[in-house]
C-alpha cells in the first residue's frame, strides 16, 4: 500500500471522525441520557392480592421509595400500617394490609408516599379464594409446592427455571387453572401445563387464557409455570389459582386491568345486558338474522371463520351510528362489517355495498415503536368499529359482522356487542403524561406519577374520541387537587382531538396528596355535560423502548401529590394576567426564570403548546438568563380573535443532585463522629499514662480503665469509619448527574382582539 | 419468402455442399418418417427440438434469467417459441441468420464451434441438427404458418416393463401431431432417470440397469411434454418365510418384496426396536430404566405399548416440533424475534401434544390472521413475506410439488403452467398487514376483496385456483386461504395427504417412497405406488390423524425388520426389506450423548436440562459447534435437505478429541466420575453403560473387555470410565439408529 493511500485512508477517517464529532456535540444534550427526574415508582408488591375479610404482610419494592412512610389503595375498604419489628420499630417496606369484608372483588391501585410524592401504582388484587405464598424455590418436580384446590398462589418467575406445583385431582373433577400476569401488571408471558405425576405434560396454555381441565384419573397433578422466553426475576410475578368448577357453568377469570382503549366504551347510558342475541345459524344470506333498527345485540365470533349476518329495512336519509366492541373488552379480535343494500327480483338478488367499518382510528399520531420518541405509544383508537350509517334509498339492508381475526380460531370466548343508534353526540376521553420527541429511547417520562416537585409544572396530553357526530369544544379542568396545586387545561378545540392539562405546583406547596378528579366538559345537544378523563400510563418505567415492549393499561384514579422536599430546577413564569394582543400584530411575553440546578448547555429550546398557537416555531431562550422572552406572531399563526391558554415547553439537561442534604447530614454525623473519636482518643491516652504511673495496688484499677476506654475507642473509630463510608456514599449520589427534564412553563392566558375597524 | 424464390437460391448453392445438405435431409428423414425432405422446415417441430437437444436453451445457458448469454436469449427448453423465433431472427443485428449463406449465419457459427462460443461446440457440421437448422435458414427462417401441425400428444415406448440386472433396454420416443401424423423423436428427446444409480440411460433413448434391485422410471422429455418409462429391476430370489403381517403396510412392502424377489432380514429384536423407535418418535435414547422394564416384560404387546407411551409422551411433540419449525422456518435474525420465535415453536409443539389433525395444523398455518403473541402461527408470515414466497413454500411443503420453475415459465418436468402458479398466488392476493405494537412484527388479517394475481407473461389477471381444480368462486369477503385449505383437506386431494405420508415414510425408512419426498410428480413415481396410496388412504380415513399414522408405521413388521442383510437383499436400497441405519441427526446425538454421559448442554437462556431437541429456533447453532458440524439446518428453506446427514471429516474429530465431548465425559457431575466413586461390582457398572448406549446387556467378550480396561493399574478409576464411554460413543452402533 502507498503512502499516499495510506494518507487518503488517514484523512477519511479524519474527515468521519470530524463529522461525527461534530453530530455527536450536537445530539449530545439530548441523547442517550436518562429522561424525567427520579420518581417514586411501586413496583412490586409481595404478595399481589389478598382474599376478602383477611389480613396479610406486604413487602414492597420499587425506584425512589426507601423513604416510603405510608402505603395507600385506591379503596377505602383497605386500610394498611407499617410493620412493626420485635422492639416496635417499623421493617422497612413491610406492611400490614387489611382488607375488609366488604371490599370489592377486583383489582385495586396500591402506592406508596415518599418525599418525592405519591408513587406510580401496582395493581393489587382482591380475590374471594384461599392465598399461598410461593416461600421457597420450586423449580423442579422434586420442589413442587403443594397447593390446594380453590386456592391462589402468589409466585415470582426464576430465570431459565419452570415453577412446579402439586394439586390432588379427583376423577371427573372439573378444575380451572388461571393464571394472572400482564392483567396484574406483571412483565410475564406465561406458559402454564397441566402434566401427570411425574411430570409428562398433557395440556399447555401459552396466551393467557385458562386450562379447563377434566381429571382423567384420581392422584397427584403436576402444574408447570414459565415464562414464554424463560426470562424471570422481580418484574416476572404471577398469581396462579386452580379451582373447581362444576360442569358446564362459564369459566370466571381472575380480575385483570384494562386496556387503555377501553376507556371509549361503554356509551353513556348503554344496558349492562344487550337486548337481542345473535341466533345461530346466521352464517349467510338464507339464514340472515331479521332485526330492526335501533339495536344492541350480543353475540360472539365462534366457531372459527364465522360470519354473523343481520337484515333490517331502514328508509331514504335515515342516518345511524354503527359501533361494535369486542377488542376494547381486552379480546385479541378484529371485528369487520359490511353493510349493502338488497334489491330482490324473484329469486335473485343485487346486491350494493354501501359501508364498510372496520378500526376506529387512533385520534394522535401513535410511536411507531422505533427508538426515537416520534408520538404516543398509547393507541386511544381501537379495531373495533365506530362508523356513521347514511342510508340513500328504502329498502331492505343486510350486516354482516365477522372478526378479521378469527378465521381459523374457534373460541367462543371472543364475544362482541354490536349497537346501532341514532345519533347520540357524546365523548370519551383519556390522557397520559406528555412526552417530547426526542431522539432517546428512554420513555420513563410518559409513565410517570403526578408527583410534582415545588415550582414544576407537568403536561398530560388529553385525547378525545368523539361519537356520533359531536363536534365541539371541550374544556379540560381538574379538582380536588392538594394545597398550592393548579390545573389548567388546554382545551380540545371544536373538531380537533387533543388537548393539554398542565397541573403546577408553587414552589412554597407544602408535602401534601389529593384525589384529583379530571373530567371533561362540553355542550351537547345545548346542554353541559361532563365526560370522566381516564388516565392511562405503562405499568413499568421504560428507560430502553427498543428492548422493551410496553404494556399500558388506564388506571382506577388519579391521586396527585406535592413532593415539599424537592423543587423543579426551573420555572418559567409569565406574567399572572391576561396577555391581550391584536389579531395580526406580535405578542411579546416575558417569561421569568427560577433556577434551582445547574444545566448542561446554556440554550432552551422552547416550543409552543396551546390551541391558536403551537404552530409558532420553536425559540430559544438563554437558560442561565434571569429572564426572557416569548414573541408570538398571530400574524403568521393567522390566529383568530379569541381567548386561549398556552404554555412554553422544551428538554433541559439539568445537573440533577440526588439528596443533596444527606450530604450535610453525612457531613455532620461525620464531624460529631470525630470529635468524639477525637475526645475518646485523648481519654485514651491519659488513662494510659495514668496506668504506666499507677502504682501497684492502683494498677489493676487503672489498666480496667484503659482496656475500657479502648473498647470505646474502637467503638468510636468503628463509628467514624461507618460515617465516612456513609458520607461517601451520600456525596457519590449527589454527584451532578445530566437528566434530561421536560420543562414546561406556567399556562399564560392571552386574549386576541379583533382588530379595529 | 416465396417457393420460387427459394428455388431460384438453390440452383446457386454450390454442387457438394446441395449434395451434403441433400445427405442431411435424408439423415433428418429417419427421425421424421413422415416430414418429407421437400418440405418446408417447421420452427416449432424441427428447429426448436434441435435446440432443446443440443442444449442452448437451458438454465445455465441462452435459456438463462435476465438476457441469456451475450445478449442471447431463448425460452427455457423451447416453451415460448414465438419469443425465441424474434430473438434469433430479430436481434443481434441480423447476424445471426444469413439466408444468402447459411453457414455465415452467427447461429451456426457459434453452435459449431466455428467462432469462439463459451458454451462450446454444440452442434457438429456434419450432424443432423446443423444440417436441419441450416435448412430452416436457407429457407428463409420463416415462423409455422396456421397449417403447421401441432404436437398433440407424446409418448415412450415401452411405458413399463420387467428388466433383468444389467441388461439394456432402448426407448422409442413418439410425437403425435394434430394432422395425425406420427414421428419418432428418439434422437431429439430428452432422458433421465430418477435414480441414476440404477439406471443410465443414453441421449439416444438406451438405458443400462445396475445391479441394484427395485424400480426406477426414465423421464423423457420433448417439446414441454412428458412421458415415463417404469421399470421393475427383480432380484429373483426365493421370498418365503416372510414375517406375519401386522397391518395393510407390511402386506404391502412385502407383496412388493416377493414380486421382485427379495427376501427381507428377519424381524430385528428387543433392544434394537425399543432403540430405534424410542430415537424415531421421542428424538432420544431409552433410559436404563425403560430398557430393563421391556427387556423384562412377558407382554406380547409391549412394542405396541411403547409406541403408544412415545406417542403420548412430551418427547413426541418436542422432537417433531423441532422437525416442522425448522421446515416453516422459524429462523432467528435478530433478538427482536425471540418472542416469536419461542411462540410459534410452542404453538407447533402443543400441537403435536395435543394430536391436533393435520389438515387443522395445516390449515391454522396458512390462514392465520392476528399478532403472532395471540395466534402464533402469524410467525409465519413474519418468514414469509411475498405470496410468490407462501405458494412455493405451501406448495412443496405441504402438496410435495415444486412451483418455482412456473413463475417464469411452464414447469420443465411437470404440466405445471404460468397460469397455475399465478392462480395458486391469488390465495394468497388479500392477506392484509397493519403495524403491530411489536417492532417488526405485522397484524395479519383479510384484506376485503376479489383476490385475483396476474401472471407476469400474459399480463392477465387469474382468480384462484388449485394446481389444476376450479375452486368456486370466492367472495370478497371470503379469505381465500382458508378455501385453500378446504382444498387440501379435501378427501380427494391429490397431493396433501400423499405428501405427508410419504414425508413421514421417509421419516421412519429413511427413504422415502417418493424421494426427493417434495418432489411428487408423475415422472418421479414412488417405488410401491400400492403402498403410497394405502397410506394415503388411511391417513385421510383416520382424519389426519398424526399419531395413528406413527402408530400404523412403527406397529409394522417391515418397520420392525433388521438392519442385518442376508444373503439376498444387501443389494436393495429403495423396497424396505431391512432397515437402513441412519446417523442420529445433530439433536439427537447431542442429547444421546449427555445421556451417557450424564451431562447436560448449557444453551443460552433456557433451563438447564433443557434438550437439544426442544430448541426453538435455529440461533443455538451459532454458540454449538457440534449441532453445526452434524448438520442441524438453519431453518432457510422447507426442504428436509437443509439438515445435513451426510458424514466428515470434522464429525470424526469431533466425536474424537472435542474439547466439548472431553468436557462431558469429566464432568465431576457425570457418568463416569459417579461410576468410578459407585460402590458396586464393575459388572453392574458396565451392563449400566450398555443399556444407557445401547438398550442392551454387553456381550460376554464386551463385558470382559471393559472391566479388563477397568481393572488396569496406573489409570485412575474416573479416567478408565470416561475412556470407556469415550469408546462407546464412537461406535458406529451408538452414532447410528438401526
Amino acid at each position: 500500500m502507498t503512502a499516499f493511500v495510506y494518507y487518503s485512508r488517514f484523512r477519511w477517517m479524519l474527515l468521519t471522525a470530524l463529522i461525527c464529532g461534530t453530530w455527536l456535540s450536537m445530539t449530545s444534550l439530548l441523547f442517550a441520557q436518562s429522561v424525567g427526574l427520579p420518581a417514586p415508582r411501586l413496583l412490586t408488591t409481595i404478595p399481589m392480592g389478598a382474599k376478602v375479610g383477611s389480613q396479610v404482610e406486604v413487602t414492597i419494592s420499587g425506584e425512589h421509595i426507601d423513604d416510603a412512610d405510608e402505603l395507600t389503595f385506591s379503596d377505602r375498604h383497605i386500610t394498611t400500617a407499617r410493620k412493626l419489628n420485635a422492639a416496635g420499630q417499623p421493617e422497612p417496606n413491610k406492611y400490614v394490609v387489611t382488607i375488609a369484608a366488604d371490599c370489592p372483588v377486583g383489582i385495586h391501585e396500591a402506592r406508596v408516599m415518599t418525599r418525592l410524592g405519591i408513587s406510580s401504582s401496582r395493581a393489587f388484587s382482591v380475590g374471594t379464594l384461599d392465598e399461598a405464598l410461593q416461600t421457597k424455590a420450586n423449580t423442579t418436580l422434586a420442589t413442587a409446592m403443594e397447593l390446594k384446590v380453590n386456592s391462589i398462589c402468589n409466585a415470582t418467575m426464576t430465570q431459565r427455571a419452570v415453577d412446579h406445583y402439586v394439586f390432588e385431582g379427583r376423577k371427573g373433577q372439573r378444575v380451572i387453572v388461571d393464571c394472572a400476569t400482564r392483567g396484574i401488571d406483571s412483565k410475564l408471558d406465561a406458559v402454564v401445563i397441566i402434566a401427570d405425576a411425574v411430570g409428562r405434560d398433557l395440556v399447555v396454555e401459552r396466551r393467557g387464557g385458562t386450562l379447563d381441565f377434566t381429571v382423567p384419573t384420581d392422584g397427584k397433578y403436576v402444574i408447570k409455570v414459565h415464562e414464554l422466553t424463560f426470562k424471570g426475576g422481580q418484574a416476572y410475578y404471577y398469581r396462579l389459582a386452580v379451582s373447581e368448577q362444576p360442569a358446564g357453568t362459564p369459566i370466571v377469570r381472575m380480575s385483570s386491568t384494562k386496556p387503555v382503549n377501553s376507556f371509549s366504551w361503554p356509551p353513556q347510558g348503554l344496558k349492562e345486558q344487550a337486548d337481542l342475541a345473535e341466533s345461530e345459524p346466521n352464517n349467510d344470506r338464507t339464514k340472515a338474522q331479521k332485526i330492526s333498527l335501533p339495536c344492541d345485540i350480543a353475540g360472539s365470533f365462534f366457531p372459527a371463520a364465522d360470519v354473523d349476518v343481520f337484515e333490517f329495512e331502514a328508509k331514504k336519509g335515515d342516518i345511524w351510528w354503527v359501533e361494535v366492541a369486542s377488542e376494547r373488552f381486552g379480546l385479541p379480535t378484529d371485528p369487520s362489517i359490511l353493510v349493502q343494500h338488497v334489491a330482490r327480483t324473484g329469486d335473485t338478488e343485487k346486491l350494493t355495498d354501501v359501508a364498510e367499518f372496520s378500526d376506529i382510528p387512533s385520534p394522535v399520531k401513535v410511536s411507531s415503536n422505533g427508538y426515537a420518541y416520534d408520538g404516543p405509544p398509547y393507541n386511544a383508537g381501537s379495531s373495533d368499529i365506530l362508523g356513521k350509517l347514511e342510508i340513500k334509498e328504502d329498502g331492505l339492508y343486510r350486516l354482516q359482522l365477522a372478526d378479521l381475526f378469527g378465521g381459523t380460531r374457534n373460541d367462543s370466548k371472543n364475544v362482541y356487542r354490536l349497537v346501532i343508534r341514532k345519533a347520540s353526540p357524546d365523548v370519551a376521553i383519556v390522557a397520559w403524561a406528555l412526552h417530547m420527541e426526542l431522539r432517546n429511547g428512554d420513555r420513563n417520562a410518559v409513565s410517570k406519577p403526578l408527583a410534582l416537585r415545588g415550582g414544576a409544572t407537568m403536561a398530560l396530553e388529553v385525547v378525545a374520541i368523539r361519537r356520533d357526530g359531536f363536534d365541539g369544544d371541550i374544556d379540560l379542568a381538574m379538582e380536588g387537587l392538594p394545597e398550592g396545586v393548579t390545573a389548567s387545561g388546554l382545551k380540545i378545540s371544536a373538531g380537533q382531538s387533543r388537548g393539554l392539562m398542565l397541573v403546577t405546583a408553587n414552589q412554597n406547596a407544602p408535602r401534601a396528596i389529593g384525589s384529583g378528579t379530571f373530567f371533561g366538559r362540553a355542550t351537547i345537544n345545548g346542554e353541559v355535560v361532563t365526560r370522566p378523563v381516564r388516565l392511562a400510563s405503562y405499568a413499568w418505567p421504560i428507560p430502553d423502548s427498543w428492548g422493551e415492549i410496553p404494556s399500558p393499561r388506564l388506571f382506577a384514579d388519579i391521586p396527585v401529590s406535592v413532593s415539599g422536599l424537592e423543587f423543579a430546577p426551573i420555572t418559567l413564569t409569565p406574567p399572572k394576567e391576561v396577555q391581550s394582543v391584536t389579531a395580526g400584530e406580535k405578542l411579546t411575553i416575558p417569561l421569568l426564570h427560577t433556577r434551582r440546578s445547574e444545566f448542561s448547555g446554556a440554550v432552551l429550546q422552547l416550543r409552543t403548546m396551546g390551541a391558536g398557537f403551537d404552530r409558532a416555531p420553536q425559540f430559544d431562550v438563554q437558560i442561565n438568563a434571569d429572564q426572557s422572552q416569548a414573541v408570538l406572531d398571530t400574524a403568521a399563526l393567522k390566529t383568530p380573535p379569541g381567548d386561549y391558554l398556552i404554555a412554553f415547553y422544551g428538554g433541559a439537561v439539568a445537573k440533577y443532585r440526588h439528596r443533596p442534604d444527606l450530604v450535610v447530614a453525612a457531613e455532620e454525623a461525620h464531624k460529631k463522629a470525630m470529635e468524639e473519636l477525637s475526645a475518646i482518643d485523648a481519654e485514651v491516652k491519659k488513662l494510659t499514662e495514668a496506668a504506666k504511673a499507677a502504682a501497684t495496688e492502683a494498677k489493676p484499677e487503672a489498666d480496667k480503665a484503659v482496656e475500657a476506654a479502648t473498647v470505646k475507642h474502637k467503638a468510636a473509630t468503628a463509628a467514624v469509619t461507618a460515617a465516612a463510608d456513609r458520607l461517601k456514599k451520600a456525596t457519590a449520589a449527589a454527584a451532578p448527574t445530566d437528566i434530561v427534564d421536560i420543562v414546561v412553563s406556567e399556562p399564560i392566558a392571552i386574549r386576541v382582539n379583533a382588530p379595529a375597524k | 419468402m416465396s417457393c420460387s424464390e427459394n428455388d431460384s437460391r438453390r440452383r446457386w448453392l454450390p454442387h457438394g455442399l446441395f449434395l451434403l445438405l441433400m445427405g442431411a435431409f435424408l439423415l433428418a428423414a429417419l427421425s421424421r418418417p413422415v416430414a418429407a425432405a421437400e418440405q418446408p422446415v417447421s420452427f416449432v417441430n424441427d428447429v426448436v427440438p434441435v435446440l432443446t437437444k443440443a442444449g442452448c436453451n437451458v438454465g445455465v445457458c441462452h435459456a438463462k434469467a435476465g438476457g441469456g448469454q451475450k445478449g442471447f436469449q431463448l425460452s427455457l427448453l423451447g416453451f415460448e417459441p414465438q419469443e425465441d423465433f424474434e430473438h434469433l431472427t430479430k436481434e443481434g443485428r441480423n447476424r445471426r441468420l444469413f439466408a444468402g449463406a447459411p453457414d455465415r449465419s452467427l447461429l451456426l457459427l457459434k453452435a459449431s464451434g466455428q467462432m469462439p462460443h463459451g458454451g462450446g461446440v454444440r452442434l457438429a457440421t456434419s450432424s443432423e441438427g446443423y444440417a436441419l437448422l441450416r435448412e430452416w435458414i436457407r429457407q428463409g427462417a420463416t415462423m409455422d404458418g396456421e397449417s403447421v401441425p401441432k404436437l398433440v400428444a407424446f409418448a415412450v415406448e415401452p411405458a413399463r416393463g420387467t428388466i433383468q440386472r444389467g441388461a439394456e433396454q432402448q426407448l422409442k420416443a413418439l410425437a403425435k401431431y394434430s394432422d395425425g401424423s406420427v414421428r419418432d423423436v428418439t434422437g431429439m428427446a430428452l432422458y433421465e432417470a430418477n435414480d441414476k444409480a440404477m439406471a443410465d440411460v443414453t441421449d439416444r433413448g438406451l438405458v443400462t440397469i445396475s445391479d441394484i434391485v427395485g424400480n426406477v422410471a426414465v423421464m423423457v422429455r420433448y417439446q414441454g411434454r412428458v412421458s415415463v418409462y417404469s421399470a421393475s429391476v427383480p432380484l429373483g430370489a426365493l421370498v418365503e418365510n416372510l414375517p406375519s403381517s401386522k397391518n395393510f403396510v407390511d402386506e404391502q412392502v412385502f407383496a412388493n418384496l416377493k414380486a421382485l424377489g427379495i427376501p427381507p432380514s428377519t424381524v430385528c429384536d428387543d433392544a434394537t426396536f425399543l432403540r430405534r423407535v424410542t430415537l424415531d418418535i421421542g428424538g432420544r435414547l431409552p433410559t436404563e430404566e425403560e430398557a430393563t422394564a421391556f427387556h423384562a416384560s412377558q407382554d406380547a404387546g409391549k412394542r405396541d405399548k411403547v409406541i403408544d407411551d412415545l406417542l403420548r409422551s412430551p418427547d413426541y411433540a418436542d422432537f417433531f416440533a423441532n422437525k416442522w419449525t425448522a421446515l416453516l422456518k422459524n429462523r432467528r435474525d435478530d433478538a427482536s424475534d425471540t418472542v416469536s420465535n419461542f411462540a410459534f415453536h410452542a404453538w407447533v409443539r402443543d400441537s403435536f401434544l395435543a394430536n391436533k389433525p393435520y389438515d387443522q395444523f395445516v390449515r391454522e398455518v396458512l390462514a392465520a390472521t392476528g399478532t403472532v403473541i395471540g395466534n402464533p402461527p402469524v410467525a409465519w408470515y413474519k418468514r414469509v413475506k411475498e405470496p410468490k414466497e407462501q405458494i412455493e413454500d405451501v406448495a412443496q411443503l405441504f402438496l410435495g410439488v415444486r412451483m418455482q420453475c412456473a413463475q417464469c415459465h411452464h414447469h420443465p418436468f411437470e404440466r405445471w403452467s404460468q397460469d397455475d402458479y399465478y392462480s395458486l398466488v391469488a390465495f394468497f392476493s388479500q392477506v392484509g398487514r397493519k403495524p403491530s405494537g411489536t417492532r417488526g412484527e405485522d397484524l395479519i388479517f383479510h384484506k376485503r376483496g376479489i383476490a385475483t394475481a396476474t401472471n407476469i407473461k400474459s399480463g392477465v389477471p387469474l382468480r384462484p385456483a388449485a394446481l389444476g381444480d376450479a375452486i368456486p368462486e370466492i367472495a370478497a369477503d371470503a379469505d381465500p386461504r382458508l378455501k385453500l385449505a378446504d382444498w387440501m383437506g379435501g378427501k380427494t386431494n391429490p397431493f396433501f395427504a400423499k405428501s405427508l405420508v410419504n414425508r413421514y415414510w421417509k421419516h421412519f425408512f429413511v427413504r422415502g417412497l417418493i424421494e426427493p419426498e417434495d418432489d411428487i410428480r408423475d415422472t418421479n413415481p414412488p417405488t410401491n405406488p400400492a403402498l403410497l396410496e394405502a397410506l394415503e388412504k388411511q391417513f385421510i380415513a383416520s382424519g389426519f390423524d398424526l399419531k395413528e399414522l406413527v402408530r400404523v408405521l412403527t406397529q409394522s413388521r417391515a418397520y420392525q425388520l433388521s438392519e442385518v442383510p442376508n444373503q439376498h437383499n444387501v443389494v436393495d436400497r429403495q423396497n424396505y426389506s431391512r432397515y437402513y441405519p441412519r446417523r442420529l441427526q445433530a439433536e439427537v446425538l447431542l442429547d444421546a450423548i449427555d445421556h451417557l454421559a450424564g451431562t447436560q448442554t448449557d444453551f443460552a437462556n433456557l433451563p438447564p436440562g433443557t434438550r437439544a431437541v426442544a430448541l426453538p429456533d435455529n440461533s443455538y447453532n451459532a454458540s454449538s459447534q457440534f449441532l453445526r458440524v452434524f448438520g442441524r439446518p438453519e431453518a432457510e428453506s422447507v426442504c428436509e435437505c437443509e439438515r445435513v446427514q451426510s458424514s466428515s471429516l470434522a464429525q470424526s474429530l469431533h466425536l474424537l478429541n472435542a474439547a466439548e465431548l472431553k468436557a462431558k465425559l469429566a464432568s465431576p457431575t457425570g457418568r463416569a466420575e459417579r461410576l468410578a466413586k459407585e460402590d458396586k461390582p464393575a459388572e453392574a457398572k458396565v451392563r449400566e453403560l450398555y443399556l444407557a448406549a445401547f438398550s442392551r446387556e454387553p456381550r460376554p467378550q464386551e463385558l470382559k473387555t471393559a472391566i479388563d480396561y477397568l481393572n488396569e493399574p496406573g489409570t485412575a478409576a474416573n479416567a478408565n470410565y470416561q475412556d470407556l464411554i469415550w469408546a462407546l460413543i464412537n461406535t458406529k452402533e451408538f452414532l447410528f439408529n438401526h
